[in-house]
């Protein structure tokens, strides 16, 4: 009997020491062979590596007020494999996003996929109310979003922000680096519940600096309204303006229209989000006449008052040019030729300075080369060199036909005239907070002798020649028509397209401000004259307005 | 027996700080949930204030409603002051 009870035991021992044997195994198994992987498994399960958005800048206009702000949203995603009831979660992202069911329930049934978008950057509130619901298989995250509180204003300088906050257009772009700061990172541990029982901060987000524009958004939406209005009043295809202190090259409005609401960009068509005044050449016309003046006056080769038959029509190499309106021979000064925008005049005078010397103050006056405003994707513009001029070219390039300059390259150029011959580089920011002011790029153009000068010859060309309608009671204006007919693709010119343009300064005896103004394809008028100097004119009065600029006292006010 | 007692107590110390530990954990994660919305509510806020307050709309506005007309330059006075 004790002989089979002490077997009984043993055998109970030895079960019980296999038992526990293979328990150390097992422990020995799981807690050194895999316990790294397992760790691993583990933390994956409960710890996760969160970025934390840094603010982006905001972007303010000269007067204080945002233009470009950043918003904070929740990005809302799915894992659609532990989507338990797909049908009920699309119609609660219906009820909290006002997304659509329908076209949501296919994403969120599809189990094939582990990750999917729900909705990027949503509105803060709406993502919370659906967070709430605790649905299998969601997640949320904080996202920086982009807002621009002016809508259109100024929406072709100011570009836009991508989904995933990175600058893609505009000034958001060129100073993307600023704006953007660096985003922080978090260690969060939750819970088997999902509650959030440790938090180490890794590495702490840096917001983006603010930028401080040049832009005023007073003078800008004023400049847009007047621009809408004058592209509805000429059925034209666009138009587009530039307001600047001479003296400093500050941009104060740089306005295309027809335009788009900065804030719905995704839907605006490409064309309109470009900013034509940096980005877009076109043949200057008449306006360019200034610069071949400019040379002639500067080589010595005429004074203001020299005088000169013309005669109605001129034979250039192959060429016949004529002036605009039919007329006899006149005896014209040199102050005449520009205040009556004389084509046969300002060729007479290229042909005194010559291809060489007139193709060096084009250079001089920079239309060979980007200006440097702080803009992306500046055009140079096209200029032949003088070595690949055609015989008849000194018959188009002084009266503004055969070559192309942008906006901002023109607007620079009188604003030097009126600077009394000192060029100052545009530019559109005044400074980034934190930073110094950048200091001016300046450099002499002409004497300031030869700038006055010229801008007596601009006065007369509103006092008494084409650009009378955009004088202003109180003010005298210095200012140039031009009327260009526009290139086609065959290198001809495309008969009834023409691009109207108007640049000038107030007030002309201290000018402080240069406004130009170009309208693309006008139709019922064609004439810089008629087209653009009236919108010169109401750009120009309302800013002298604002900013508080006294009279000077225009002849007979 | 006695160090079984203090053993316990020194045991239950360390459960109760952890579980205070546990605790703030989940209120600061709260805390900062709460600081978030906040800050996008301002961020809401300021874009709404910046939109109403914009000079241009005011006058589009006042144009609109009242019959507001920007003063021409003929129209407005300046005065030299002298010190």
């Amino acid at each position: 009997m004790n002989r089979l009870v002490n077997r009984r035991i043993r055998l109970f021992l030895a079960a019980l020491t296999l038992a526990f044997g293979g328990l150390v195994l097992r422990a020995v198994w799981l807690q050194g062979v895999r316990a790294e992987s397992l760790s691993r498994l583990g933390q994956t399960q409960h710890r996760e590596v969160v970025a934390v958005p840094a603010d982006r800048g905001t972007i303010y206009d000269r007067t204080g007020v945002e233009l470009g702000l950043g918003e904070q949203a929740t990005t809302v995603y799915a894992n659609p494999m532990q989507i338990v009831n797909p049908r009920r979660a699309a119609i609660a992202v219906q009820r909290t996003l006002g997304l659509d069911a329908n076209r949501l329930y296919g994403t969120l049934a599809d189990h094939s996929r582990g990750f999917v978008y729900v909705d990027r950057q949503a509105d803060p509130a709406q993502a919370a109310a659906l967070q709430k619901l605790k649905l299998p298989g969601f997640g949320f995250y904080p996202e920086a979003r982009r807002s621009y509180p002016q809508g259109s204003v100024a929406s072709q300088v100011l570009g836009y922000v991508g989904t995933d906050g990175n600058g893609l257009s505009g000034l958001e772009l060129q100073y993307d680096h600023e704006l953007a700061g660096r985003p922080g990172q978090e260690s969060v541990v939750k819970d088997p519940a999902g509650r959030v029982i440790d938090i180490q901060r890794q590495r702490a987000e840096m917001p983006g600096k603010d930028v401080f524009l040049t832009i005023d958004h007073s003078v800008q939406a004023n400049a847009e309204e007047v621009l809408r209005a004058t592209v509805h009043k000429w059925s034209a295809k666009s138009a587009s303006a530039i307001v600047l202190d001479p003296r400093t090259g500050a941009i104060l409005a740089m306005a295309v229209q027809p335009g788009y609401d900065a804030n719905r960009y995704p839907s605006a068509p490409r064309d309109l989000q470009r900013n034509r005044t940096v980005t877009d050449t076109y043949e200057p016309g008449s306006t360019f006449k200034l610069i071949t003046v400019a040379g002639a006056l500067s080589e010595r080769l005429v004074a203001p008052s020299t005088r000169f038959t013309l005669p109605y029509q001129l034979q250039v190499a192959d060429r016949v040019i004529h002036d605009a309106e039919k007329r006899g021979a006149v005896n014209y000064s040199v102050s005449q030729i520009l205040a009556h925008s004389s084509n046969i005049g300002a060729i007479t005078l290229a042909q005194m300075l010559g291809r060489k010397r007139l193709s060096d103050w084009i250079k001089r006056f920079g239309f060979d080369s980007t200006t440097g405003v702080d803009f992306p994707g500046e055009s140079p513009g096209i200029v032949l060199p003088p070595d690949k001029w055609s015989g008849s070219t000194i018959g188009n390039v002084p009266i503004g036909q055969g070559i192309a300059v942008t906006p901002v390259q023109m607007a620079a150029a009188y604003a030097a005239i009126a600077n009394h011959g000192i060029w100052s580089r545009p530019h559109l920011v005044d400074h980034v907070a934190g930073g110094a002011r950048p200091s001016l790029h300046r450099h002499r153009l002409v004497s300031r002798h030869i700038a006055d000068q010229l801008m007596l010859m601009l006065k007369d060309v509103v006092a008494e020649g084409t650009g009378q309608y955009a004088a202003i009671p109180g003010y005298q204006v210095a200012g140039k028509t031009g009327t260009a007919q526009k290139p086609d693709s065959h290198g001809g010119y495309a008969t009834g397209r023409y691009v109207a343009s108007f640049v000038g300064a107030v007030p002309a005896s201290r000018p402080r401000l240069v406004v130009l103004v170009t309208v693309d394809e006008p139709r019922g008028a064609i004439w810089g004259g008629v087209v653009a100097a009236p919108a010169f004119q109401q750009i120009a009065r309302f800013d002298l307005q604002y900013l508080e600029v006294p009279p000077d006292g225009a002849p007979g006010y | 027996m006695l160090w079984i007692g203090a053993v316990a107590a020194l045991l239950a110390g360390v459960v109760a700080t952890n579980v205070a530990v546990l605790r703030l954990n989940m209120k600061l994660d709260r805390l900062g949930q709460e600081r978030a919305d906040l800050k996008a509510q301002t961020a809401t806020l300021s874009s709404q204030l910046s939109s109403a307050a914009s000079a241009p709309r005011i006058q589009r506005m006042a144009a609109k409603r009242l019959g507001w007309v920007q003063a021409t330059s003929d129209q407005t006075t300046y005065f030299r002051l002298r010190p």
